[in-house]
């Protein structure tokens, strides 16, 4: 991944209208930002129109960067997200009105090859050495929060997937976060 | 809700960056954070705490299509088509003096497509102070001209062209400030002549925006939405 002040100097090109340097961003983030949006949205062609959102958005937002704020890739991958769960969201909404509307027929919900996102944050754990903190988080509660950051489900998605009523799962999600937050703040 | 609360605006933002809220919290906290400074400040802080879960996630190349389409909603693929003549050699030397010049033109022609906010101005032939923006496509054609009198709260549009909105879309018009993110003018009547009341006066909505755009949502988006693809795009020029 390139180095944050490349990317820096790269995005405040970018906003001053340097395609050249825009091509070189592109060129620098796009397979990472990319792996994110697949992981969120689980299809290819909705993780292109994710990505192609999202650098769209860098090129009009460029202005609106602050080093002092984020780091490049933060800034990056949080329109990437961003996007991608806005469209995860759009989507549930269709299919909700297409049952609703009582289509017949099969649905085109796409077989879930995703590496699995528990596996992910474990991953990371190991990764940031804050497997100790983390395995303080209990497993109904780690696999709440792998669900939701890495496939971007909502609370009541995600209590279906574990068949876990939807209370327990935001209580879950709360308490994995205010845990989450303590181990990844003694990293800062 | 009490947003004055800290560790409340901690908790949403914590949902929010992580991905768990519904699609119409979602929306409630994208307003918030351009509203509150420390909402934003809130939605940052778990950005930066949360980045590092996202370097495990396995990279993986898109395809070069992707950066074709890119460019060209970007505005770059324009500038190399060589069978154009003068008009490619102009359009990257002049950009953005060829826009303001092409749009006076244009409401020079069509002076009627502006509101008639005076009907003793009108029969003067002067124009009144106004904004004016002109709408092209990706081939550069102009679509639709847009006008409203500088403290006027109705926006004019004309059609020049026809818009092919997709079924169960609607156009939707978007104002791009020179700081901030762009934000949502309204959705466009269709007819070849329309207005639309605007949120406020066109002084305080346009002063500092030089480009207007379109693009089609299936749902018109919240005060805070983010725009899908541009279909048009234009200046925003001050008449007066």
């Amino acid at each position: 991944m390139a180095d944050a002040a490349v990317l820096q100097g790269l995005l405040s090109r970018v906003a001053l209208g340097d395609r050249a340097a825009f091509r070189t961003l592109y060129d620098a983030t796009a397979a990472s930002l990319f792996g994110v949006a697949i992981r969120i949205v689980n299809r290819r062609d909705r993780a292109e129109d994710v990505l192609q959102d999202a650098f769209v958005n860098v090129w009009h937002r460029a202005g609106t960067y602050s080093a002092a704020a984020s780091q490049p890739m933060t800034w990056l991958t949080a329109i990437v997200r961003n996007r991608a769960l806005d469209v995860l969201r759009a989507d549930t909404l269709r299919v909700t009105e297409s049952l609703n509307d009582e289509e017949t027929g099969e649905t085109d919900e796409p077989s879930d090859d995703r590496p699995d996102p528990l596996g992910l944050f474990e991953q990371a754990a190991d990764a940031l050495s804050i497997r100790d903190c983390l395995d303080q988080i209990r497993g109904p509660q780690r696999q709440c929060l792998a669900l939701a950051y890495y496939h971007g489900l909502s609370h009541s998605e995600v209590a279906a997937q574990i068949a876990s009523p939807i209370g327990s799962v935001k209580v879950w999600i709360r308490r994995g976060l205010d845990r989450l937050k303590r181990c990844l703040d003694r990293l800062q | 809700m009490n947003y004055d609360r800290p560790e409340l605006l901690d908790r949403l933002a914590a949902e929010y960056v992580f991905g768990s809220m519904t699609p119409l919290a979602r929306r409630r906290f994208h307003r918030l954070r351009r509203q509150l400074p420390a909402a934003e400040a809130a939605a940052r802080d778990w950005e930066r705490r949360l980045m590092p879960l996202s370097t495990v996630v396995p990279a993986e190349p898109p395809p070069s299509r992707l950066w074709d389409a890119i460019d060209q909603r970007t505005g770059g693929a324009r500038t190399k088509s060589p069978s154009r003549g003068w008009r490619a050699w102009l359009q990257p030397a002049l950009g953005l003096a060829f826009g303001v010049l092409a749009t006076i033109g244009f409401v020079q022609l069509y002076p009627e497509a502006l509101v008639p906010i005076d009907s003793i101005v009108q029969s003067r032939g002067t124009l009144p102070q106004s904004y004016v923006g002109l709408l092209t496509d990706a081939q550069n054609n102009p679509v639709l001209l847009l006008s409203s009198t500088r403290h006027g709260r109705t926006l004019a549009i004309k059609r020049l062209r026809p818009l092919d909105v997709p079924a169960g879309r609607i156009a939707v018009l978007w104002a791009l400030p020179r700081d901030g993110r762009p934000f949502v003018v309204g959705a466009l009547p269709s007819g070849e002549h329309a207005t639309m009341p605007l949120a406020d006066e066109s002084e305080k909505l346009f002063f500092t925006v030089p480009r207007l755009a379109v693009s089609f949502e299936s749902v018109q988006p919240g005060p805070d939405g983010a725009p899908g693809d541009f279909v048009l795009s234009g200046h925003c020029v001050k008449l007066w």
